[in-house]
């Protein structure tokens, strides 16, 4: 047990709290048992328990570092000698241990229940869902206050209920999963449910493999949290963890070809060709994902530069940021693809799609890094830059009858086939220059009296 | 113990240190003053290893800050300029998790709790919980929490803000028994008048950089600082007193700032050359705002 974990149990579980939420619960689920068949002590433990371990304990978890922070005690905590993993678990677990304990009441009850209704595999399974959503959603939390305490110091009940928010979307996307392999919710959302779930050419039966899946994915989001909990306490990083993690989302996501519309514009498209054209999508989304989240910090690009000019490259590839990483498999991927069209026959519509594509992307960050390396809010404004770029200037040229100029604003097929991709190569170009030249010249000087030091 | 080569330190829209060099020996107590703004925060986190240099180098204890700065950390107290506690947490408590978070083994922890709590005098207010603290106290279990594991280095920012006179002195006399038990410190402070009580030198920051380009030594008990006045201005004043050897801090047509001898006959020496050179001495005497004279006189002041 960390220190970190058992400080929070000195504060989280006093005598008295334990009592209140024992106290509660027993009240909740005597009413439940004495007020009808509506409403069963299983049902109401799993609401208690997704509002308890989920709604609550994600809001927790968000809190555990911002309040270290507001307290002004996130330095000394970073000065000690607690290990990242001690910190991030007992941050985790230990903001979170009076949710658990109250969730560990309504396991135990739908255990119990489960159990007495004769239905012990299934109840086993939905435990352990219970538990990964549960872990997910605070999990989820805690690695978005920690990603977002790289980018500004101060947070508001706003970023709070934020971090909070985006952990309960990370449970509501488990529980929605979960339901693709539950015949009954599935019934009642009007879906069409699935026992078999086709994935890189076999077929393998969905519950298990949902539940594998998520149970991953809970790892992988774990993982994210130590990584920041590290760089938190002065550590590095290194690049591995985040290339297993795109090597893994790549071939997972590969794996669904099978869920592909053939029929539509991948037409007649084989396997490899689908799998690659997944796997560069999937790796676009991570950059833009990663590069809103992470800080583009100019004195680090300056830094890149310098150890790239004094011949230390190896010392600045293991500091990559994810989105540079991201942005690279990206363009990998989309090479091999394109090189996979061309090899197959499928002439040159295809590639010259995946060509602008690739331009959009590298013109989109861009973008993002001129925007945000000397401005707080530079992100917002590359947002609006390309809300702008992808939906209301075409919107515009589509209402005035200038069609043969969408290519300039999202990958479509233009006449002649490669002047598209050439114009949006264009464009990508002239964004690179003004993003590289903000982040070598802009406001390189010594201030004066009026530094916030 | 602490050695800083042309550290340079950015913000993305700002560099905050341009350049600074500094040494530090083991067993001082070096104080850290100068404008608000200065970068002396700023500093302080950097020899914390909390902050990466753009370039330059920290090393503590021959520790490269930015190649280790975990190894560093177990080495290293620092009190924060605005810091918390958990006010909830009883004193004991809160030692207690400082001292598991240093790594103190079990066994050793009680033992270290209480050498702590001794040293910065809590050692009655063990049951008390920090948030019924006053802000003296408040300091001092600050101090204690970040000294349980005996670092070599003690870094302080702003350690005697807002607290009482009694409490000031309080604060000198633990910052000098933590010296004489063998830890570096460096403080970062505003009040000038008190650092003569407990700093060997003082480092001027201002604007990013070293003023002066080195330290000042604050108290020499062997050569202290004398004010002389004279009553009819002279613009060769300083130009004398350089000439006659005399090591010259700050001087006017009025006034100069030395740093001379403590020896009686050498002193009466210098009076006589003055005196005998037409100056109309109106007072020769220890400078009491030495310290202030000297602050002020390096102000604007670059390395080269």
């Amino acid at each position: 047990m960390g220190p970190e974990f058992r400080r929070n149990l000195w504060l989280e579980l006093t005598p008295r709290r334990v009592v209140f939420m024992i106290a509660i619960l027993a009240l909740v689920f005597f009413a439940a048992a004495v007020s009808g068949p509506s409403w069963t002590p299983y049902s109401a433990a799993e609401t208690i328990y997704y509002l308890i371990v989920v709604i609550w304990g994600a809001r927790n978890a968000g809190l555990s570092i911002v309040n270290e922070i507001r307290d002004r005690t996130w330095d000394l905590q970073r000065l000690s000698s607690i290990s990242a993993a001690q910190m991030t678990l007992g941050k985790l677990f230990g903001s979170t241990i009076y949710n658990w304990f109250g969730g560990a009441i309504c396991l135990t009850v739908m255990l119990v229940y489960g159990f007495a209704h004769g239905t012990p595999g299934s109840t086993i399974l939905d435990l352990i869902y219970y538990v990964i959503v549960g872990l997910v959603a605070q999990a989820a939390a805690l690695l978005a206050s920690l990603v977002a305490i790289r980018r500004r110091s101060a947070h508001s009940r706003l970023d709070v209920f934020l971090y909070q928010f985006l952990g309960v979307v990370a449970a509501i996307a488990v529980a929605y999963v979960w339901e693709a392999a539950d015949p009954e919710s599935a019934l009642l959302l009007g879906r069409k449910s699935s026992d078999v779930i086709p994935w890189w050419g076999a077929v393998v039966s969905a519950r298990p493999f949902l539940l594998l899946s998520l149970a991953i994915f809970a790892g992988w989001i774990l993982a994210g949290c130590y990584r920041e909990m590290r760089r938190e306490l002065k550590m590095q990083n290194g690049p591995l963890v985040w290339a297993a993690f795109l090597v893994f989302t790549g071939l997972y996501v590969a794996g669904f070809d099978a869920w592909l519309p053939h029929e539509a514009v991948m037409a007649n498209w084989n396997v490899v060709a689908l799998r690659l054209a997944l796997a560069s999508t999937t790796f676009a989304a991570l950059t833009y994902v990663m590069v809103l989240l992470e800080p583009k910090d100019r004195v680090l690009y300056r830094w890149y530069a310098s150890r790239i000019a004094s011949g230390g490259v190896g010392l600045a590839l293991w500091g990559l940021q994810a989105w540079i990483m991201s942005y690279g498999a990206t363009v990998l991927v989309s090479l091999a693809l394109i090189w996979w069209l061309f090899a197959q026959g499928y002439g040159a519509f295809y590639p010259a799609i995946a060509v602008a594509g690739l331009g959009f992307l590298t013109r989109d960050v861009s973008i993002f890094v001129f925007s945000s390396a000397t401005r707080r809010r530079g992100d917002f404004v590359a947002i609006v830059a390309l809300f702008a770029l992808y939906v209301l200037i075409p919107a515009i040229l589509d209402g005035v009858g200038l069609k043969s100029m969408l290519p300039l604003f999202y990958p479509t097929p233009s006449n002649p086939v490669w002047l598209g991709p050439a114009i949006v190569w264009g464009e990508a170009i002239v964004a690179v220059a003004f993003a590289v030249s903000r982040v070598a010249l802009g406001g390189k000087r010594v201030a004066s009296g009026s530094w916030q030091s | 113990m602490i050695e800083v080569r042309d550290l340079v330190y950015e913000y993305p829209a700002k560099r905050a240190l341009e350049g600074v060099s500094l040494v530090v020996p083991p067993q001082t107590i070096v104080a850290l003053v100068g404008p608000n703004g200065a970068g002396k925060t700023t500093l302080l986190r950097c020899l914390a290893a909390l902050e990466p240099p753009y370039s330059g180098v920290v090393t503590i204890d021959g520790l490269d800050t930015r190649e280790h700065p975990r190894e560093i950390h177990t080495r290293l107290g620092y009190l924060p300029d605005f810091y918390g506690l958990y006010d909830e947490l009883t004193v004991r408590r809160c030692l207690t998790y400082a001292a598991w978070s240093h790594g103190i083994v079990v066994t050793a922890v009680e033992g270290a709790i209480a050498k702590a709590a001794e040293r910065v005098g809590l050692s009655d207010r063990m049951e008390s919980k920090a948030g019924e603290l006053s802000r003296g106290l408040r300091q001092r279990l600050g101090i204690g929490q970040a000294i349980v594991h005996e670092p070599k280095v003690l870094l302080l920012d702003e350690p005697a803000a807002g607290l009482d006179p009694q409490a000031r002195r309080d604060l000198s006399v633990l910052l000098l028994s933590l010296r004489e038990a063998g830890m570096t410190l460096v403080v970062s402070s505003h009040i000038l008048a008190e650092l003569e009580d407990y700093c060997s030198e003082m480092i001027i920051i201002e604007n990013g950089r070293v003023a002066g380009g080195r330290p000042i030594k604050v108290k020499d008990v062997d050569r202290p600082r004398y004010l002389i006045e004279i009553a009819t201005a002279r613009s060769d004043f300083g130009k004398f007193l350089k000439d006659a050897g005399v090591d010259v801090v700050e001087a006017d047509e009025h006034h100069a700032l030395i740093i001379h001898t403590r020896n009686a006959a050498a002193r009466a020496k210098l009076l006589h050359d003055l005196v005998t050179a037409g100056f109309e001495v109106s007072s020769f005497g220890e400078s009491s705002k030495a310290l202030e004279e000297t602050y002020f006189s390096q102000i604007g002041k670059r390395t080269a």
